[in-house]
């Protein structure tokens, strides 16, 4: 008797469930499909629709790379920012020099659908992107990060701007763009069809250098490292023989953070000594792929850190800590040898000048094994794409921002007072669409020293002015603040791009072959293989594996789908050709 | 009464069931580009993917032993210290006690794995000296696979014990004074008092939480692991979130994700059912 | 103090060591924290900070404070946990009376119970959680971080077991006098399970307070981030082996670890703040010692 309106409640309940989940299925279906767009972004659409239909069609008769819209057009994107981006009384990301600019000049009103800030790999921008994609809530102009413009190339979201780049670039536009060596716009297109700008960047500025104390070099009566013996020379001295000067064997030799590779206290530098050239794809003699982790150089290497790491050289517990951590032991003048990259003085190397003002580092060039000169590994630099929406009515106007970028930052009419730095603000950053020439470090650093040398600052630019200002006031003691100093480690006359200088011209730069999407068995299998590598390894340089323990983490990263990933990326590197 | 119920219901209507569509995504290859109807559906492979991996099995069998661990430490802990503030007589000690311990839970884990990895360094680390001082060689708690687990199940129980310190400190408030004046009175021990009156008024509580997190069977805390482990202890200390999480780096793979949560879901369900009419059955108690 | 037994007497001595040594290991890392906010930045990167300040210094409390983000951010956390916190009990409160009853006197509890639990268990996932957030138009609002999470299935479950525990007699004795179900719940239940409902409050608040996920994903403007969202922007780990090229001035950021110790503190503050407050109503039995039998 009690049964009946429990079951009639139930069902009811069931109903509302099915309701409730139709409902939203029918808004994700509404959301997903190619093209349709949800409600909201109709609205916007309608509002710019209208307001491009009567002039939008009189610019594209003559086509003028940096020509104004008039009556003025809309444009919509979102901004993933960070912490970083600072901002003077007044303006906004939504409201700043850059998007009044692209107002007055080119006649593009731009309209964030949302800001986000957090820009790290898998962090909030990436997922509010993901979040937008999936709902369908995709504004004109799309930043993307490469699996997403994957995506958006399979699910046939975004537009070809093969033809309208070609017309629209302006030459500066096309010649920075390709800058690397084609590189960053082969990574952004898709069966021959250009789907995005790239962000470029300087992937020479990503190689690895030898960081050492010279202040140490000197005490220790050392040699320069020339050679890899003068290196092991330099560690096994930083780790035995006191140079910190307080009687005790309490200096680490080389340190090292657990991810074995990366921008500071990682291993690259130390693997290109022996020409291993771990996660990333070389070509072989044959003109083949391959990739550096399972060569026999990379076992060479990894027998020579073993043996450092029994003899105390290498960070007894680098296994725990990450970049940050294992950069304590510089800031308390524990460590004076590192391999890193042109930027360690600004961070980490600075904190231990801070406590301790006779600290002093030096980069050195990578030395190699052997008579062949050591080849530092890079590989692709691109900050993001950024992709035009299927259904925007002004794909070109994408192109003209990136043109207004470059023009205004790097071409003959620039500003870079007015929009690279400001007041000590990256105004930069406020753009909607950046690029930088991989070379814009490596000639800051020319012009800069070039004007110290002949005490003549006007050819500089802003950002150069910059760090001209910082190393001059350091050299001549105005100001003792560190930062400084870091500065002039890096652009100084001794700093890192010296030795970046060298690595290009003397051709050295080892590019990462493999620029495309991860491949199917990269998606299905990356993870696993490069959980296996990075657990090997360690293992290995901690000695808790033998060094035979390669050979069979060869045969498994092989049968485990490196196999197949070799395949695909060949088959891939075929199709480049 | 169906009124009181209906505003929370509708609300739960809509924001949790209506999402649970989205369970639909572990059965396909999920693009987000592409929407729920456009995925390509692919039954149960992200299962049989994730299975086929070769540490699946490793890292299940971590999830789940790392897991058993703290929820039995996680219990027991929080009932003894509970027990104990209940005993201290003097206000102002107890209640800084009680706040205190809910300290640490409001520290996130990046923070808290930057002072874990000094204070457990086998070369300067306080724990290590101490242990020196016993005559202990240096244990590189961190480093070393038999004992990681373990140091994440220390280090996790101090961090969250507070919280349900709080729930039995309040279970206890409600207990009927007038048991223990009845006891006093009988001359019962203060022992023989926490045995019969303080316990038993605990249980329900007691039941209640244990049933819950019986539920966490497969969750070792992805935040926690995220931040202590390392290569060198993968084989004991990856778990399937981590797992789950360095798949996405690669290529967020939400099939895969959706796949492996409505897995860890269905085990939480069938535990906490299994122990719902248990108790139901055996004792005839609802724990809801 | 009545007399003690010398067994009973090292119990207590005992007993008070232990606790407060526990005490002070919970306390020591926010110490440590505390610390590190007050030292110079050169002595946090090299590790040298302890348990007390190094080099002391309140640089990065200034620089916090001057950033306007984040007392925008604090208003917009104040008024999420005070509408967040004010819903949640209300539903929590609707949903544990009707719950706790017996299947006699209520006979779609157990039905209702575990549509409520399996809540618990079971999620869709970011997606389409998102989607439907989106589709009822909060997206953007303080809204969409009270509404979508306005019943606190846990809390609901725990306070239904304390309102089972209180006397029967009492809620006959209301139905005798004549009252409502409503009248019954606001009189009798609520009065009676303050310690429990503060503990229920003190849960949602730290749960509105620390929830930082949701501003990120859910705000179209960092303008509407609440302070736990802001300050994951600023603490994050920075993945170093991606410095890029374009802006070296980033990396003084990074080593910015006082700066984020000093954000962690305040963050924490507030509700170390109102708990103590909350604690007023942990007295035990104030109310069941005037129940008769």
């Amino acid at each position: 008797m009690a049964v009946k309106p429990r079951y009639l409640l139930a069902i009811v309940l069931v109903f509302l469930l099915v309701a409730a989940t139709a409902c939203s299925s029918g808004n994700g279906n509404n959301g997903g499909n190619n093209g349709a767009k949800p409600d909201n972004g109709a609205s916007g659409n309608a509002s710019e629709g209208n307001a491009a239909g009567d002039g939008g069609n009189a610019p594209e008769a003559a086509i003028e790379p940096l020509g104004k819209y008039d009556p003025p057009i809309e444009v919509s994107t979102v901004r993933i920012i960070n912490d970083t981006y600072k901002f003077a009384e007044g303006d906004t990301i939504d409201n700043n020099v850059w998007y009044k600019a692209y107002e007055d000049e080119l006649g593009i009103k731009i309209k964030n659908d949302w800001v986000v800030s957090g820009d790290g790999v898998g962090g909030p921008g990436e997922q509010k992107m993901n979040v937008s994609i999936a709902s369908g809530d995709l504004p004109d102009i799309i930043p993307v990060n490469a699996n997403q413009l994957q995506q958006l190339i399979e699910a046939d979201l975004i537009m070809d701007m093969t033809d309208v780049f070609e017309k629209y670039a302006t030459p500066l536009t096309k010649e920075i763009m390709n800058a690397d060596g084609g590189y960053a716009m082969k990574s952004a297109t898709s069966g021959g069809k250009l789907m995005a700008l790239p962000n470029t960047g300087s992937s020479m500025d990503g190689a690895a250098m030898i960081w050492l104390r010279s202040d140490w070099l000197k005490k220790l009566n050392l040699p320069e490292p020339v050679t890899m013996d003068d290196v092991y020379r330099i560690i096994d001295a930083f780790t035995n023989e006191d140079p910190d000067g307080n009687n005790k064997k309490d200096t680490v030799g080389i340190a090292l953070n657990k991810d074995i590779m990366g921008g500071y206290a990682g291993l690259d530098g130390f693997f290109n000594a022996f020409h291993s050239y771990p996660g990333i794809w070389i070509k072989d003699a044959s003109g083949k792929l391959i990739n550096g982790s399972i060569q026999p150089e990379t076992r060479a290497a990894l027998a020579k850190l073993a043996e450092m790491y029994k003899n105390g050289q290498i960070d007894k517990e680098f296994g725990v800590k990450d970049a940050g951590k294992a950069g304590e032991s510089q800031g308390a003048g524990k460590n004076g040898f590192s391999f890193g990259q042109m930027w360690n003085p600004l961070w980490p190397l600075v904190s231990s000048k801070d406590n301790d003002k006779n600290a002093e580092w030096q980069s050195y060039p990578l030395v190699s094994v052997d008579d062949q000169p050591a080849r530092p590994q890079v590989s692709l630099a691109v900050g993001g794409y950024y992709a035009v929406n299927k259904d925007a009515k002004h794909p070109e106007a994408a192109v003209k921002l990136m043109n207004m970028f470059i023009e205004k930052s790097y071409g003959e009419m620039a500003d870079p007072n007015k929009y690279g730095n400001a007041n000590g603000l990256e105004v930069f950053k406020y753009a909607v669409e950046i690029a930088a020439p991989a070379t814009k470090n490596l000639d800051a650093h020319k012009a800069v020293t070039e004007a110290i040398k002949s005490g003549d600052a006007s050819k500089l630019n802003p950002e150069q002015q910059l760090y001209y200002d910082k190393i001059s006031s350091w050299l001549k003691k105005e100001d003792g603040s560190n930062e400084r100093w870091a500065y002039d480690r890096v652009f100084g006359e001794a700093g890192s791009f010296v030795v970046i200088d060298k690595y290009v011209s003397d051709n050295l730069l080892m590019n990462n072959e493999f620029y495309g999407a991860p491949t199917p068995t990269m998606v299905s299998k990356g993870s696993s293989l490069k959980k296996m590598e990075l657990e090997v390894f360690t293992k290995i340089i901690m000695g808790s594996s033998p060094i035979d323990a390669f050979d069979k983490f060869v045969q498994d990263w092989n049968s485990v789908g490196g196999e197949a990933i070799t395949k695909e990326v060949n088959e891939w590197y075929q199709e480049q050709q | 009464m169906h009124l009181m119920v209906i505003p929370g219901l509708i609300l739960v209507l809509i924001y949790h069931y209506g999402p649970m569509a989205g369970i639909t995504i572990a059965f396909q290859k999920f693009i987000p580009a592409k929407g729920f109807f456009d995925s390509k559906w692919i039954g149960l492979e992200n299962f049989r993917y994730v299975m086929s991996l070769p540490d699946t099995w490793q890292i299940l069998w971590n999830t789940v032993y790392i897991a058993v661990m703290k929820i039995v430490a996680g219990l027991i802990v929080p009932i003894t210290v509970s027990l104990l503030i209940n005993e201290m007589g003097k206000a102002l000690i107890k209640r800084s006690v009680q706040t205190l311990i809910y300290l640490p839970h409001f520290l996130s884990w990046v923070i808290l794995g930057g002072i874990l990895i000094d204070l457990l360094s086998p070369s300067q680390g306080i724990v290590n000296q101490f242990l020196g001082y016993l005559g202990i060689e240096p244990i590189y708690f961190l480093g070393l696979d038999n004992w990681f687990p373990y140091t994440l199940v220390i280090s996790d129980v101090w961090k969250e014990f507070g919280f349900s310190t709080i729930v039995y400190l309040a279970a206890l408030t409600s207990i009927n004074p007038t048991f223990y004046e009845a006891a006093i009175v009988d001359g019962a021990s203060r022992w023989k008092q926490t045995l019969y009156i303080t316990l038993p008024g605990m249980m329900p509580i007691i039941i209640l939480l244990t049933t819950l997190s019986l539920g966490n069977v497969l969750n070792a805390g992805f935040d926690q692991v995220f931040n202590l482990y390392s290569p060198q202890v993968y084989k004991s200390g990856d778990i399937i979130d981590t797992f789950v999480y360095r798949i996405g780096l690669v290529d967020a793979q939400y099939g895969v994700a959706t796949a492996v949560g409505l897995f860890k879901s269905v085990v939480s369900f069938f535990m906490i059912t299994v122990s719902y009419y248990l108790a139901y059955r055996l004792a005839n108690y609802r724990i809801f | 103090m009545q007399y003690m037994t010398p067994g009973r007497r090292l119990f207590v001595i005992v007993n008070y060591t232990l606790l407060i040594l526990l005490s002070l290991l919970c306390l020591l890392p926010l110490i440590h924290v505390l610390a590190l906010s007050f030292s110079s930045s050169a002595a946090a990167t090299a590790g040298y900070v302890k348990f007390w300040p190094v080099e002391f210094t309140t640089n990065s409390y200034q620089f916090v404070l001057k950033k306007p983000e984040f007392l925008a951010s604090v208003w917009v956390s104040v008024q999420r946990v005070v509408l967040g916190t004010l819903v949640n009990m209300v539903l929590t409160v609707l949903l544990a009376y009707p719950l706790s009853k017996e299947v006699k006197a209520f006979r779609m509890r157990t039905f209702y119970v575990w549509i409520f639990f399996l809540t618990i268990l079971f999620s869709g996932g970011l997606i389409p959680w998102y989607m439907v957030i989106k589709e009822t138009g909060l997206l953007n609002s303080i809204w969409a971080l009270i509404i979508p999470g306005a019943v606190p299935v846990f809390n609901v479950i725990l306070l239904l077991n304390f309102f089972r525990g209180l006397p029967k007699e009492l809620e006959e004795a209301s139905f005798i006098d004549g009252a409502g179900h409503w009248t019954t719940m606001w009189r009798i239940f609520v009065p009676l399970s303050l310690p429990a409902l503060a503990t229920i409050t003190l849960f949602a608040m730290v749960g509105h307070w620390n929830s930082w996920f949701d501003g990120l994903i859910l705000m179209n403007s960092p303008d509407n981030y609440p302070l736990q969202s802001y300050l994951q922007t600023v603490v994050i780990r920075r993945d170093l082996s991606l410095v890029s090229q374009s802006s070296l001035a980033d990396l003084a950021n990074v080593s910015d670890r006082t700066s984020k110790a000093a954000q962690i503190f305040m963050g924490a503050l507030p509700i170390l703040l109102v708990y103590p407050f909350l604690q007023r109503f942990f007295m035990k039995g104030i109310v069941l010692g005037s129940v008769k039998e």
